[in-house]
């Protein structure tokens, strides 16, 4: 049995738009310790991991470790059924084949039911290890977004540095260049307007900007993001939720050739 | 049977007065049993006499009272109070048992709260369900002036009807049900029980004043009921309709034209660029070379040119996918770009030879190019026509020319000569690549150089361009490949798929192991 309870419904709505788009099917893992998933889109490049604690519900009732297979874009069509200010209840039974979502409107005078189809899906748990990041850049998510927008008008892949001086994002194209420099700045007034650089060593990677800005749907879950930077590791890019847990996005980093160009100069 | 009957409702109602502690009247006793009302009044009566112990009764008494003004009187009193009240009626009056109950409620409005609730749930069933209170059928009293919705065909819908009672429990549930279901039923069916109050209104009337005045107001309700009966009916229609699929048909027989066109005109559009544009971009060469004939201007061309040449670009993405081979060829030009630029240059020399018009300097050029071009095409129409295979390796640039001959004359030729055409790109800013494929689609590529960039350099930026066009989503990453691997990659078919499948792309199961 299975009960949890969502008094801001509106977060599990903003989980779904920000991870429906990177994957298609995914298991929701339930245990007593929170709700979560893990899953891979399908070119294996890219990983989601959410996590929502127990101690964020209401009430969180989860007899035994459950893990409920859902197609992403179906919880999305059901969840976007539920107002902003709604109350969502996750149900489900121990070995059933539904999960039902109950939505409650503020004043309790509309209560809605949702079942949907649960569906048997392989997935492979991927161990991720604790890594220390050369680099750890917090910045606005909204400006984060903005950038990686903006570039991908103009080129497929976004180079991202890291060095004294702040952080670079650069991309190439057919029609040109372009470099957005973020200076670190927590001089503002509002902690969630900082731009804040953590760096061990100068770290620079290449990335797909196609996905970075899949990852940029989870603008809405927070005001700041956090992008840990390593040589020769994904990128992370997390966005904390409310005080009961995060989204992350790895993603793997394109590799340098450079060899190769070289003769050709 | 009858007997049966009547002691089966023995045991309900004893249940129900016992342990239920529900107040049961003559009423309900018929709404929910679907007896007469005269027939609930005598299984009450039976009832009482059969327990007379441990129940509180409810009598009626209907009759002439003693007073000056004889005046016909109804009233409920509880037993004990049976004989006192019976004296205040002059000579006899009618005595029946109201209700049946555990004991004597202190509100006697509670004497019909199950009689409400029951009656509401009547009502609040569908219009077009005829029950017991919309037909009247188990008073004692009916008026043949008034007339029922359902158009009073009490007999068809009784077997419909004792079913839904059947199912109407006294229960609550039942109408919170309902309601959800059709808002827009259950305000009708106010409507609906507005009148039949109406009705019961004036009934009483006529039973105690005999008043005919009231027939008047007995037709409006059963008007308004007509009225508002035929809304249900349209309303269930509207859904009908929707849960079909004609839902969309529907739709395009209210927008026929506008439904109609669009559908067929994406197919058509894309046709149009697979077929007849290999057709249409001849002429539009051709005209944009007398266009150019016309004036010197060189900017505005270019301008004209690119436009067309992107849409020629387009049909490549379009079929890319399917034509792999074409992917190849495009790109083959860069290997002898590779071997030698010393070719080129040769090739460069040759076409100029050939071309009867003089190179001052390199800007010139592109408008010849252009010119050229334009001219080529005019000349080339007619071997499109025939065959297919000199139309494939169309050229444009200085070599254009040249290609003409060796075009004219040897087919097989063809694809040397575009890689010899390609090389002599270094030289100008903006080379012009038209192919036609096996398909017969015209393919245009436009590329442009550094003037002050060296020959080797120009080179690149030419098979940067090339992949750049056949790889509509790889561009970038195409940009950094050398024109060696950007072949492979095109061989693959890449394309749109090889933004997906770039191979330069990290996996992320490289980095995180399985558990």
């Amino acid at each position: 049995m299975l009960e949890l309870r969502l008094v801001q419904g509106s977060l599990l709505k903003k989980v779904l738009e920000s991870i429906k788009e990177l994957v298609n099917d995914a298991n929701f893992d339930c245990s007593s310790t929170g709700f979560s998933l893990q899953a891979m889109d399908s070119s294996h490049v890219a990983l989601v991991g959410l996590l929502l604690r127990s101690e964020g519900f209401e009430h969180y009732r989860c007899d035994r470790n459950i893990s409920m297979g859902m197609n992403l874009n179906n919880m999305a069509k059901m969840l976007k059924c539920a107002g902003n200010d709604d109350i969502i209840t996750i149900k489900a039974d121990d070995g059933g084949d539904t999960v039902t979502f109950m939505f409650e409107s503020p004043t309790q005078d509309k209560i809605s039911d949702f079942e949907m189809k649960l569906m048997d899906i392989d997935s492979e748990h991927l161990g991720i290890p604790e890594a220390e990041y050369h680099a750890i850049v917090k910045m606005p998510s909204s400006e984060f977004a903005r950038i990686c927008r903006d570039l991908s008008s103009i080129g497929d892949t976004v180079v991202i540095s890291v060095t004294k001086e702040g952080v670079k994002f650069s991309t190439k194209g057919d029609i040109g260049s372009a470099n957005i420099v973020c200076r670190q700045n927590t001089s503002v007034d509002k902690p969630e307007e900082a731009t804040m650089i953590d760096m061990n060593e100068p770290v620079s990677l290449t990335f797909a900007l196609r996905y970075m800005n899949s990852f940029t749907k989870a603008t809405p879950l927070s005001n700041t993001v956090s992008i840990s930077l390593s040589n020769e590791l994904p990128v992370v890019v997390e966005y904390k939720i409310a005080e009961m847990g995060y989204v992350r996005f790895y993603l793997a980093p394109k590799i340098e050739e450079e060899e190769e160009e070289k003769p050709q100069v | 049977m009858a007997q049966s009957k009547t002691l089966n409702f023995m045991h309900e109602i004893q249940s129900l007065v016992g342990d239920k502690l529900q107040v049961v009247s003559y009423k309900w006793l018929s709404r929910n049993y679907m007896v007469s009302s005269d027939e609930a009044k005598r299984i009450l009566q039976e009832f009482v006499q059969k327990h007379e112990g441990g129940l509180e009764m409810v009598y009626a008494l209907s009759g002439w009272l003693k007073s000056k003004d004889p005046i016909y009187h109804i009233r409920l009193v509880t037993g004990p109070k049976l004989a006192e009240a019976q004296q205040e009626f002059d000579g006899d009056c009618s005595v029946q048992v109201y209700s049946v109950q555990a004991s004597i409620p202190k509100d006697p409005a509670s004497l019909w709260d199950a009689e409400f609730i029951q009656a509401e749930e009547l009502f609040k069933q569908p219009s077009s369900v005829d029950n017991c209170l919309r037909d009247n059928r188990f008073c004692g009293i009916s008026n043949s002036f008034v007339r029922r919705n359902v158009d009073g065909s009490t007999v068809v819908s009784a077997a419909p009807l004792s079913k839904s009672a059947v199912r109407e429990g006294p229960t609550k549930s039942n109408t919170v049900q309902q309601s959800p279901k059709n808002i827009a039923r259950d305000s009708i069916d106010k409507v609906d029980a507005k009148p039949q109050n109406g009705i019961k209104e004036v009934k009483s009337e006529i039973n105690g004043i005999g008043n005919t005045v009231a027939l008047d107001n007995i037709n409006k309700p059963a008007e308004q009921k007509e009225k508002a009966l035929p809304l249900p009916t349209s309303k269930k229609k509207v859904p009908a309709d929707k849960s079909g699929s004609v839902a969309g048909g529907s739709l395009a027989s209210f927008w026929s034209r506008a439904s109609a066109k669009p559908k067929p005109c994406t197919p058509l559009v894309e046709h149009n660029n697979t077929v007849s544009n290999p057709a249409v971009s001849p002429e539009k060469a051709q005209t944009a070379c007398e266009e150019e004939c016309d004036s010197g201007n060189d900017d505005n061309h270019n301008v004209s040119f690119r436009r067309s040449s992107n849409r020629k670009r387009r049909v490549v993405f379009d079929f890319t996918d399917e034509d792999e081979d074409d992917v190849v060829s495009l790109a083959s030009p860069d290997f002898p770009n590779k071997q030698s630029s010393q070719d080129s240059r040769q090739n460069d020399k040759n076409t100029s030879e050939k071309t009867t018009l003089n190179f001052d300097s390199q800007e010139e050029n592109k408008s010849r190019v252009k010119e050229e071009r334009g001219t080529d095409q005019k000349a080339h129409l007619p071997l499109r026509d025939n065959v297919s295979a000199i139309s494939k390796c169309t050229n444009t640039g200085k070599s254009s020319s040249e290609k003409l001959h060796s075009c004219a004359s040897e087919p097989s030729v063809n694809e040397d000569t575009v890689n010899k055409a390609h090389p002599c790109s270094p030289k100008k800013r903006k080379v012009m690549k038209t192919r036609i494929d096996e398909r017969g689609r015209e393919v245009v590529e436009v590329v442009w150089e550094g003037e002050e960039t060296g020959v080797k350099k120009p080179d690149k930026v030419t098979t940067k361009n090339t992949d750049s066009k056949t790889n509509a989503a790889n561009s970038a990453p195409a940009t950094k490949k050398p024109p060696a691997n950007s072949n492979a990659i095109n061989g693959k078919g890449g394309n749109k798929k090889a933004g997906k499948k770039d191979p330069k792309q990290g996996n992320i199961l490289s980095f995180f192991s399985k558990v």
